[in-house]
Formats: C-alpha cells, sequence, structure tokens
C-alpha cells in the first residue's frame, strides 16, 4: 500500500517570553492510502500542533519548525514555497476544525464559503462553484435551498456538516480531522461519523483523526498513536493497542474511563498532571506519573522500540513489566 | 423514609419574543439521602434549567419542590438562605465560575462570610484548610490565583466551595465535562469518596453517558424539557424501553474493538422547545410515531418496578414487557 504522508522527526516549539515550549517533539508518523490513523492524547499533548504542522500553519511567531521533514508523496511540505502549498490546502489536505462555530465566517453563507473553496481550487466559473456546494451539501445531508442562509441559522450539528463539506469539496487525498465531534451531542455525533466514515469510503480518503476518545478510536481508525508531553508514545494497528496494550500511559487512559459494559466500583485514574511542556522532566516524559518507574526512567530517554509486528512503544520496560493485558 | 428532596410536576417557561420556551415541562422525581440521581439529555432539553430552578436560582413556573418538607418555590427569603446552606451547587465551566481575583482560600472562605458560620477569623482558616484537605487540595495552593491552577485543581475549589456549609444536597452541573479523562477520573472518585463520607445526595447532570452510568444510583432521560424514561441506572442501560433511550444509548461510541455494534442512528435534530406541539416532543424523530403520538402527551408510567417511560407504545415496541 502506498503511504501518502510520512512525518519523520518532526518538532515543533513555541517560543514565548516565559521559555520554550516543546510542544511536538521528535514525532514519526506514516499515514498510509485509504486509512485512518488516530492521534490520541490529551490536552496540551501536542495533538493539534501535529495537525497544523502538516499544513505549515503553526502561528509563527511563536510558533517554529525546529526540525524534521513532512513528506506528502515524497515532497517536503516544509521545504515547500507559500505558493505551492496554498495550492494543496484545502485541495489535496484540508482540515475539519474543532469548533464548527468558529470555523465559518458568520457574514458570508454557507454555499459562498464552499463554493470559495472549490473556485480557488479548481479552474471553473462562478455557477459551476456554486453547483458544486450546493452538490456537497445535499452529500453531508443538507438540502439545496440552504445553501443561502448564515452560518447562526444551522444548528451545531449542521454547521459541522458545512464543515465538512468544506473540506471535501476538493476530494482531498489526505483529511486532517481535529475532534470533529467533540463539541456534538451523542446522537448529532453518531451521525456526522457515519457520514465521515462513509464518505471517506467512497472518495478513498485517507484520514488523521485527532480525538480523545477511545470509544471513537476503536470505531473509526485503522491505527492509532497515542501522545503524551509531545511524544507519540505508543502506537499500532487498533487491535494491537486495545488488546496488547504495551505503554502505561495508554493502559492508564483504558483504566480512567468509565465502561459500559462491566461495574466498576472507583475508576482507576493516572495520578498526577501533564508535566508543563516548558519545562519537561529529564528521562522519560511520563515517569513521574508512572507506576512502573524506576532509576533508570528518570535518567534516560527511552527509545522507541518495536514489539513486533510494528507494535511500538516508547517505554524501559514495556516488555519487562510484562503490562501485556487482554482487555474484553 | 422520607424523600430528601420531592418535586412535582415542576414547570420553568421562560418567555421570549415568539410565546414560550418550554425549558422543563411537568417533570416529577425524588431523591433519598445518599443516592444519586443522574440526568442525562443533548444540549438544550433542560437539564440545566432543572438544576437551577431546583436550587431557586431561577423562579419555577409552576409545581413544587419539597425540600425536607419546605417548599423551594414559596419561602421566604430568609428561610431560604438557609435552605441553601443545604443544598449547594458544582458548576460545569471552573475556568468562569471562580473570581480570578481571589485566592484559593478567599474562594472557599466565602461561603463561610456570607452565612456568618465562623466566629473569628482562626476558625474559619482553620475550616478552609479542612476544606482544602477534604477536597485534595495542598496547602501550597492556599495563596494561588484559580489562573495558576489546572482545570482538575479548579473544579476542586468548586467542590470545596460547594461543601463548606455541609450540605446534604449538590446539584452537579456537567462537573467533569471540561476536563480531561484522567483529570475526570480523579474528580469523579473524589465526588464519591465525599458522597461515603458525609452520606451526600447528588444530582449529577451531564451528557456523558458512561460517566452517568458509573456514578448514578437512578437516572432521568430528558428530551426537550420533559422526562422520557427513568430507572435504575444498569436497567437503564440494559432494559432501555423508550425509542429515544433506545438511540442514545446505542450511539455511545464503546471502547472495544469487540464490542458489537447495533447503531439505531437517529435522523434529525432537536426541534425547538418554544411553543412545543402538542404530542409527543420526540415525535418528529421517532421511528414508531404514529398520529396518536403528535397529538396527545403520553403520560409517564410504571412499565416495570420502579422504572417509567413516558411513550404511547412502550408494550408494542419492546417484546419483553408483554
Amino acid at each position: 500500500m502506498d503511504t501518502i504522508l510520512e512525518i519523520k522527526d518532526l518538532t515543533i516549539e513555541y517560543v514565548t517570553e516565559e521559555g520554550t515550549i516543546h510542544a511536538v517533539n521528535h514525532i514519526n508518523l506514516s499515514i498510509e492510502e485509504g486509512k485512518t490513523v488516530g492521534l490520541v492524547g490529551e490536552t496540551g499533548s501536542g495533538k493539534t500542533t501535529t495537525a497544523l504542522g502538516i499544513l505549515n500553519l503553526v502561528p509563527s511567531p511563536p510558533g517554529q519548525i525546529v526540525s524534521g521533514e513532512i513528506l506528502y508523496h515524497g515532497e517536503d511540505l516544509l521545504k515547500m514555497s507559500k505558493g505551492d502549498i496554498q495550492l494543496i490546502r484545502g485541495a489535496d489536505i484540508s482540515m475539519i476544525f474543532q469548533d464548527p462555530m468558529t470555523a465559518l465566517n458568520p457574514v458570508h453563507t454557507v454555499g459562498a464559503q464552499i463554493a470559495e473553496v472549490v473556485s480557488l481550487h479548481q479552474d471553473c466559473s462562478k455557477e459551476e462553484a456554486w453547483n458544486r456546494a450546493e452538490e456537497m451539501l445535499e452529500l453531508v445531508g443538507i438540502t439545496r435551498e440552504r445553501s443561502h442562509e448564515y452560518p447562526h441559522q444551522f444548528s451545531g450539528g449542521m454547521k459541522q456538516r458545512v464543515v465538512i463539506a468544506m473540506a471535501l469539496a476538493c476530494n482531498p487525498t489526505l483529511l486532517l480531522a481535529d475532534e470533529p465531534t467533540t463539541a456534538l451531542d451523542v446522537t448529532i455525533q453518531a451521525q456526522v461519523l457515519e457520514m465521515i466514515n462513509e464518505l471517506k469510503n467512497r472518495l478513498n480518503t485517507s484520514m488523521l483523526l485527532i480525538t480523545h476518545d477511545l470509544g471513537i478510536v476503536a470505531e473509526t481508525c485503522d491505527n492509532v498513536a497515542i501522545m503524551y508531553a509531545g511524544e507519540i508514545v505508543e502506537y499500532g494497528t487498533l487491535e494491537q493497542m486495545f488488546t496488547r496494550t504495551a505503554h502505561p500511559y495508554t493502559l492508564g487512559l483504558f483504566e480512567s474511563i468509565p465502561r459500559l459494559d462491566t461495574d466498576t466500583n472507583r475508576l482507576r485514574p493516572i495520578p498526577g498532571l501533564m508535566p508543563d511542556p516548558a519545562n519537561l522532566p529529564k528521562g522519560c516524559a511520563f515517569q513521574p506519573r508512572c507506576p512502573y518507574a524506576q532509576e533508570k526512567c528518570s535518567k534516560e530517554k527511552p527509545l522507541t522500540r518495536d514489539l513486533g509486528e510494528g507494535h511500538l512503544v516508547q517505554c524501559h520496560f514495556a516488555k519487562e513489566i510484562g503490562i501485556e493485558k487482554r482487555r474484553d | 423514609m422520607a424523600s430528601l428532596l420531592e418535586v412535582k410536576n415542576l414547570k420553568k417557561y421562560f418567555s421570549v419574543s415568539k410565546g414560550f420556551l418550554h425549558a422543563v415541562d411537568d417533570i416529577s422525581f425524588s431523591i433519598e439521602e445518599g443516592q444519586t440521581l443522574g440526568v442525562v439529555g443533548e444540549s438544550g432539553c433542560g437539564k440545566s434549567t432543572l438544576g437551577r430552578t431546583l436550587l431557586g436560582l431561577i423562579p419555577a413556573t409552576d409545581g413544587t419542590i419539597m425540600f425536607e418538607g419546605h417548599d423551594v418555590t414559596k419561602v421566604s427569603r430568609r428561610q431560604r438562605k438557609e435552605l441553601q446552606k443545604e443544598m449547594q451547587f458544582i458548576f460545569q465551566d471552573p475556568f468562569s465560575s471562580l473570581d480570578p481575583r481571589m485566592t484559593v482560600s478567599e474562594l472557599i472562605a466565602e461561603p463561610l462570610e456570607v452565612h456568618h458560620v465562623c466566629r473569628n477569623k482562626k476558625e474559619r482558616q482553620q475550616r478552609v484548610t479542612e476544606l482544602m484537605e477534604t477536597v485534595g487540595l495542598a496547602e501550597r495552593f492556599e495563596k494561588s490565583y484559580p489562573h495558576e491552577l489546572d482545570g482538575g485543581r479548579r473544579q476542586r475549589i468548586g467542590i470545596a466551595r460547594a461543601l463548606a456549609m455541609n450540605p446534604k444536597f449538590i446539584i452537579c452541573d456537567e462537573p467533569v465535562s471540561a476536563l480531561d479523562v484522567s483529570i475526570q477520573a480523579q474528580i469523579l472518585n473524589l465526588l464519591q469518596d465525599l458522597q461515603e463520607s458525609k452520606n451526600l445526595a447528588y444530582i449529577f447532570i451531564t451528557h456523558d453517558l458512561s460517566v452517568v452510568r458509573h456514578i448514578s444510583d437512578r437516572i432521568m432521560v430528558m428530551y426537550l424539557g420533559c422526562m422520557v424514561e427513568m430507572s435504575a441506572s444498569k436497567e437503564l442501560f440494559r432494559y432501555p424501553l423508550h425509542p429515544y433511550t433506545k438511540g442514545l444509548i446505542s450511539a455511545i461510541p464503546i471502547p472495544s474493538i469487540y464490542a458489537e455494534k447495533k447503531r439505531v442512528i437517529m435522523q434529525g435534530e432537536l426541534v425547538s422547545p418554544i411553543n412545543p406541539k402538542p404530542g409527543c416532543r420526540f415525535a418528529p424523530r421517532c421511528p414508531y410515531a404514529t398520529d396518536k403520538c403528535r397529538q396527545e402527551i403520553p403520560v409517564a408510567t410504571e412499565v416495570m418496578p420502579g422504572h417509567l417511560v413516558a411513550c404511547h407504545y412502550v408494550k408494542e415496541i419492546n417484546e419483553t414487557l408483554n
């Protein structure tokens, strides 16, 4: 299978007066054609910064991409000129932002906003662009007649559909979805996820799905990357992650969520807080919160190792601790 | 045993330019000491309004709220202040519910000052230290301001403020929705520990169904201001009887790769709660709706012991009931 996006050794920092914030630290990640990769982590773990980095949209200053390559079909996006990357943004790679309330322009009709994307990237007349916009609206389940309405006339779920229609208008090969359903209610979330999945399969789009919800991961992703303090601490297929969870942080995440199928009296939260990205601990970033931490962990940064079949873990003792645990 | 809180036919309508917004429409329920009632529903279903009306923060349009024998809707100002010691509120957003110019210890001392419960400064300070320990805030944060703390710690301040008067009953309005999962679990455990040690009753308002199942004894499902189903928490998830509850529960993404996925995707979205049409509120989205549903509002009936459902066709839809 073809790899369409390959992130190599990406490091992104925000330089502020109070110090340098290490938002993304040397991450490697690749996305294959037609596959969905889930990027999971808590607030401040660097998920959104990674996605913005791919599109070269990290606000600068204070942000700066310190090192790394982002290869899209073999071409480094970070080395492209402003004009070239603009041609790719919205056309080949597009992004669904988390909050549909702020992602849309309140003073333009939704039809005009979708048509704008189309006419920017495709050589077509105004009418053609408008037609395409209406088609896209229908595709996401909004009737043509509503294309002349403004964002405030739509509900939250409908607005998110508009944002999705806009992201898909130019048949992108890669979709970056940043918490696309977090602002929505569960029943609407189910509708939107089903729609994204269906469109993705029909158009054979690859997707990087940023989320903190392991339920959504289980239902939509092929591969999963767990991010903690700007690093990918575990990566593997859905099956590897859910049945052979190896990193103590991933295990902690699973144990923090109340389950619907089993009864637990008390949850087992991960103690403590995520470290300040401006002041990361020495050695393994998770070590201050890790129940299995040993002396080595606070001294030496663990390297990423392969537990077999591409299941990558960044932990000194993943094997030794034997936290191989069957879930379900 | 007499109920701690008994609500009968509670209504809250807001007057808007186009008519009346039925935020809470004819809701009845009761809570015993030390119990948790979960209230779930999508945004706009009236669950927060319900919480606020119960505490008298906004006046009820109609109905009675009996708390330990006093009707909250009819008490005098002075009596209300007394009642408020017993009934407290934990807000959703620990970022906006705390005064940014007060330190942690000032914030926790505030309710103590308002109710004049401490004889002197020293006593008050002692109580603040005690409360901080109860909710797991280290003493070194005493002089910190809310913006210096993370969401989990801020929510702990909110909980300490609610506990200051030793209440019997706390309404928690989405107390963990703004927090990350690992912090969310810490706060949920804290709330459960406090409930056990102080025999607190909670109303736990949330849209997160797995959280509500975990923490509640009973659950009430709301849809557009109406109660559609209420039962013991585990029973609700095992035997959801109302078509809305069925859809809601099946819409939860399950974090397991072996889970069977039988999803009922509900069509459409919430309709406007302003001047609602007669009949069942869920009828426009319900796959079983008939003319009767569009004309007559269904009354909640007890179909199994302690399991109330407001649906005309609950028997027809659920074969298990026959």
